[in-house]
């Protein structure tokens, strides 16, 4: 690993100077307040805003009838309407919003705003939602997306079969949870546009469906979108714009949203939940033979990337395994509950859940080493991926799983009245948007007038590091100093379109765009030098502060950057590779990560505690040590509340669970102290891609390792998060003492 | 109660802040969180969930852990107020060392629950210089953060905790 470095926006951090965007306030800032539906499904037969207007202090009231252009946002498809018209079909479904003098009187009115409402049936499961008399969300049906992936015939691989198993295993509705909720201010210009400060991963993608809303040009529109207070996903589409920005046009006025946690759990995104059910058969050795996968995810009432998501859950299915015959139906349904969208791992969380547990029940059964039955079907470097197209060789599956099959884990001392156990789990994770979905890319770099090398990128800061990243990777391709950059992202205004800050592709994309920048850019550089010094090209070098001759300063950057009118700029673009097969969504870069996890589970009150949590990722050369370590325990801790604790309940699709009080995340009481991620950065040879993102991959195969660890100390098989004490009792209690221990074989020692 | 409370007359209240006296007038149900926030400026201040589950909103009263979403502004006008703004003015290089060991150890990601978290951390420190991993959960369990899975956080409090029993070992302890 690279040494350490502290981040580039560390200080501000640490210190609490940072200016979120959800810390900023205009001169004359209205405040905006949104009035959501209380039903999950409902007609609406009237809305009357009169006496809400009529309240002192109140400056707009909107609804539908003031939308200019299109009703409706969405990354994919435009169908999640910014105000119902005729049917609200979630409790987090805006009708109306305010803005007025202060959050008080916004407040206040929103409670004389009359909506008269006649309530619909609530389709508050996949299941319901699919009967045939289920009343119709939209008026193709409810299913949103239907997923197929098929080779070889099942039929056979199970006949081929000496064990199958099967399990239905069941995946909560999880919440991204991220610090800052939603929020931001939208400010009228001038010339009829707005300058959004809100928080995004994509500004020119909110930026064109703003245009598209609003019917006003997109160059009128600037996002400046970083830095933000945590996302995961979550705010990846619109949220708050559409309403700050209406009412900023409306009123003339600088108008400022910001979530209270209950509203952001409301209408905020979540993690889909999926019933998935599998069968697996494998031969005596241990080879695996047939998997047979159905998938069921309940989407919520609008689109956004369900469709995607889906479609990554079944390329996923088969994860890093040989497996000769697979079928693998995937199906996901409207319902009334949360919108569900995209989170941390994409769809690959749920589904390493199965297949890993599948895998631990094969090898339960055929009384073998869970890791060695892993080993025994690992995919091969040169492997086709999992929907049998080609991908960039690699042999990370391999290597991850090596080096922690290896490891022991801590000893611990524990009372009699607790279970110690290890489950161990792997991962293989696509990167990127994956293929025939636009995942544009590129950079900018520029020798500024103040004598400043400006690298320019359309990434947004949401926690993760891309802004170090960036001054890392910068550094060493121009031997530059730190104080010699200026890093731009997050402005619409000020740097080029390089795509999503989503599918762990920002590091890859940011290292591709310095890479193709590296030789021209310097060059370009130089030959400005050799003009303004006179002193031969190849005798000068980039350094600290300037240009050099033999280690002496010929020339620094601001009057490099004066000795020509013109500005030094250079400009790179390009698309996220891509496999040459054509497979619908498949990737062709991925990540490998494999977890063992130890878990203490206490026989009284049925509490799983983790006391330890390894990682091994293999995503090639890591470009910064914390940031790296960072996005794996985090992305690790997320991961074991998703095992243990978190699921946003919906009853008759309404919430149960609004805030941190019984939205349970992990604390710091949760966490066991001393994680370790060992990153595996070689790649294979000819392998031009250069670093991977992690953002997702320390998330993924964390849960089913908890599971297994779960099993290994008590003997309960988990086939249903988050793990309650309730049903690990219920378990326990059902089990004859002791009889699992005899035929459990362990890899611990 | 919303309503009311925009209907309310303003009140004049005193607050003794990062070693400053400051004057606001507001509501008299206004919740502390926002008086930093909104009248003084004072943003480090982050409000999460506000209920007091998080942290996100700690500060110093008297030297104790508060959080600032939960106390009425009236009723944190006879106290000594530290926010992250006081415990950087007043560290000696501009970075106090328990924000120091955040930024070697990944103490922090996004950094919304940074401050609230080192005020945390400082409030355990000044009490107990060398806490060991039980207290420092207790002393850091009403501090979420979403972002680190708390190790680097972990490592950032005993590396702080480590550089003050030195310092307070060593010939020149200002302690």
């Amino acid at each position: 690993m690279e040494k350490r470095t502290i981040r580039h926006d560390g200080i501000p951090k640490v210190t609490g100077s940072l200016h979120y965007l959800t810390d900023l306030t205009f001169r004359d800032t209205l405040y905006g307040k949104i009035l959501r539906s209380p039903y999950p499904h409902a007609r609406i037969l009237s809305i009357h805003t009169e006496k809400a207007k009529q309240l002192p202090g109140v400056k707009a009231v909107l609804t539908y009838a003031d939308v200019p252009a299109v009703n409706g946002y969405g990354i994919i498809v435009p169908d999640h309407p910014v105000f119902c018209e005729t049917h609200v079909r979630y409790v987090g479904d805006a009708v109306a919003a305010v803005a007025a003098v202060s959050v008080e009187v916004a407040t206040a009115a929103l409670l004389l705003i009359e909506v008269e409402y006649e309530e619909l049936p609530v389709l508050d499961s996949p299941e319901k939602a699919l009967e045939p008399q289920a009343i119709k969300l939209r008026p193709e049906g409810n299913i949103l997306h239907i997923a197929h992936h098929q080779k070889g015939d099942i039929g056979q691989g199970f006949a081929n079969a000496a064990a199958i198993v099967e399990e239905t295993y069941e995946l909560p509705r999880q919440m991204h949870a991220y610090m800052e909720t939603e929020g931001g201010t939208v400010v009228p210009e001038a010339d009829g546009g707005i300058t959004v400060y809100m928080g995004t991963q994509h500004g020119f993608k909110d930026r064109f469906q703003l245009a598209r809303i609003l019917g006003i040009p997109e160059e009128h529109i600037r996002i400046i979108s970083s830095p933000m207070g945590g996302s995961f996903g979550g705010k990846d589409e619109l949220n708050l714009q559409p309403y700050a920005a209406l009412l900023a046009l409306k009123t003339r006025r600088p108008v400022k949203i910001h979530h209270t946690r209950m509203e952001s759990v409301r209408a905020g995104l979540k993690r889909h939940p999926m019933k998935i059910t599998v069968r697996t058969g494998a031969d005596q050795m241990g080879r695996l033979t047939a998997h047979h996968v159905e998938i069921i995810a309940d989407t919520g009432p609008y689109t956004t990337l369900g469709p995607a998501i889906l479609d990554f859950a079944v390329e996923h299915a088969v994860g890093p395994y040989r497996i000769p015959h697979v079928l693998v139906n995937g199906k996901s349904v409207f319902t009334n509950n949360a919108n569900a969208g995209e989170f941390r791992g994409f769809g690959g969380n749920q589904i390493t859940f199965a297949l890993e547990g599948q895998m631990d029940r094969l090898a339960d059964k055929l009384g073998m080493c869970p890791v060695e039955l892993r080993r025994r079907n690992l995919r091969l470097a040169d492997d086709l991926g999992p929907l049998e197209q080609r991908i960039v060789p690699t042999n990370g599956a391999r290597l991850v799983l090596e080096r922690l099959a290896e490891t022991t884990m801590r000893e611990h001392t524990t009372s009699s009245r607790k279970r110690v156990g290890t489950g161990f789990a792997l991962t293989m994770h696509g990167g990127g948007l994956g293929y025939g979905r636009l995942d544009h890319a590129g950079g900018r770099l520029c020798l500024t007038k103040e004598g400043k090398i400006e690298a320019a990128f359309g990434f947004e800061e949401a926690g993760q590091g891309i802004l170090t990243v960036i001054e890392t990777m910068m550094l060493k391709a121009f031997q530059c100093g730190r104080s010699d950059l200026d890093i731009q992202i997050g402005d619409t205004d000020r740097v080029p379109p390089t795509g999503s800050t989503t599918a762990s592709r920002g590091t890859s994309m940011v290292w591709t765009a310095i890479e193709r920048l590296k030789k021209p850019f310097t060059k370009a550089l130089l030959e400005q030098a050799m003009r303004a010094t006179g002193i031969a090209e190849k005798q000068l070098q980039l350094g600290v502060g300037g240009v050099y001759e033999q280690g002496t300063l010929a020339i620094d950057y601001k009057s490099l950057a004066h000795f020509s009118e013109m500005p030094l700029c250079l400009e790179t673009s390009f698309d996220f590779p891509t496999s040459p097969d054509p497979t619908e969504g498949g990737h062709y870069l991925y990540t490998f990560a494999a977890v063992k996890a130890k878990v203490e589970v206490d026989r009284i009150t049925g509490r799983v505690q983790v006391l330890d949590l390894k990682q091994a990722v293999a995503a090639g050369p890591v470009v910064n040590e914390l940031g790296y370590r960072g996005q794996i325990e985090g992305g690790g801790i997320m991961a074991l509340g998703y095992a243990l604790m978190e699921e946003a309940i919906m009853e008759q699709g309404k919430y149960a669970t609004e805030n941190f009080d019984t939205y349970m995340i992990p604390s710091i009481k949760d966490v066991p102290f001393d994680m370790e991620t060992e990153a595996i950065e070689t790649l294979e040879q000819g392998d031009c891609y250069g670093p991977r993102g992690v953002g997702e991959i320390g998330t993924v195969a964390v849960a089913p390792a908890i599971a297994k660890a779960i099993h290994q100390a008590c003997g309960c098989w988990v086939a249903k998060l988050p793990v309650s004490p309730e049903r690990l009792l219920e378990a326990m209690e059902e089990r004859e003492e002791d009889s699992w221990h005899s035929h459990v074989l362990t890899t611990e020692k | 109660m919303a309503f009311t409370r925009a209907n309310n007359r303003k009140v004049s209240l005193t607050f003794q802040i990062n070693g400053q006296t400051r004057q606001v007038e507001t509501y008299a149900s206004v919740r502390l969180a926002d008086v930093l926030r909104e009248e003084l400026g004072l943003t480090g201040t982050k409000v999460s969930c506000g209920i007091g589950r998080c942290g996100a909103c700690a500060v110093l009263m008297d030297g104790k852990v508060v959080n600032s979403c939960l106390l009425m502004a009236f009723q944190a006008t006879n106290v000594e107020l530290q926010t992250i703004e006081g415990i950087t003015a007043s560290a000696e290089n501009g970075v106090d060392p328990v924000q120091q060991a955040f930024l070697e150890e990944g103490g922090f990601q996004c950094g919304y629950c940074t401050p609230g978290m080192v005020v945390a951390a400082k409030a355990l420190l000044n009490e107990n210089q060398a806490p060991s991993d039980e207290e420092m959960a207790e002393a850091l369990s009403g501090n979420l953060c979403r972002c680190t899975g708390y190790a680097g956080i972990i490592r950032a409090v005993r590396k702080a905790a480590k550089g003050k029993q030195s310092d307070v070992e060593g010939p020149n302890s200002s302690a």
